[in-house]
């Protein structure tokens, strides 16, 4: 017998991985500048943060997809905090890119 | 309020543990609105990036920023929606109301408009 019908913690866990490729997308677009010739120090150094923080979204994301492997699901704590503080950490990053 | 984010179990004390499928529905909630800050942080790079000098100074530059912040802001309601919720339903009151949807929309809506405008005028100048 199945113990989870609705299938929640797959969902949870797909919606987990839908994110991660979403925070790809934004750390690529962070890091492109650095590689258009004649950049500054500046846009290395937002390239290397969005590289980490991307790093960073990633391992929570792993992490948490494989806690819901335990049965009960907990449902997510810091790892939710720390996904929303690292989005902040991007607009900060971006922000950077944008006025520089 | 702080504390309500790092650790939402711990907060009530009459509380009890709500089902996991609706603790798991919350958390995908959660991640849908996070999606939905990447995708304006997304779209604020992707401005300052592709799009050519537009013909009000620094326009440009003020949408992304702007989108940009809008994302910053979309994360961190997020966070604290998905921290009230559970709240919420740990002590069995009624779930939080928001106005941000809306609020959001519109905030969205006026950004499109001031990129038609812009068009336009590039278009007839």
């Amino acid at each position: 017998m199945n113990p989870d019908p609705g299938a929640s913690a797959e969902r949870t866990r797909l919606a987990w991985r839908r994110t991660g490729l979403s925070a790809t997308a934004v750390a690529l677009l962070a890091a492109r500048p650095a590689f258009v010739p004649g950049a500054g120090v500046w846009t290395f150094l937002v390239a290397a943060g969005a590289m980490a923080g991307w790093a960073a979204l990633i391992g929570l994301a792993y992490r948490r997809a494989r806690g819901l492997n335990a049965w009960p699901p907990r449902p997510g704590q810091r790892t939710i905090t720390a996904y929303a503080a690292l989005t902040v950490g991007f607009t900060i990053l971006g922000t950077v890119l944008v006025t520089l | 309020m702080l504390d309500q984010w790092f650790n939402p179990q711990k907060t009530p004390v009459v509380g009890e543990k709500p089902d996991y499928r609706f603790s798991l529905a919350n958390e995908r909630t959660f991640l849908a609105w996070i999606r939905t800050a990447l995708a304006l942080l997304a779209g604020g790079l992707a401005c300052a990036q592709f799009l050519p000098p537009l013909p009000i100074a620094h326009l440009r530059e003020g949408i992304a920023v702007a989108l940009l912040l809008l994302g910053g802001v979309v994360a961190v309601r997020a966070v604290d929606h998905w921290a009230r919720t559970e709240r919420a339903m740990r002590l069995g009151t009624d779930l939080p109301k928001s106005r941000f949807p809306a609020i959001l929309a519109l905030f969205v809506a006026v950004g499109a408009l001031l990129l038609v405008v812009a068009v336009l005028i590039k278009a007839f100048s």
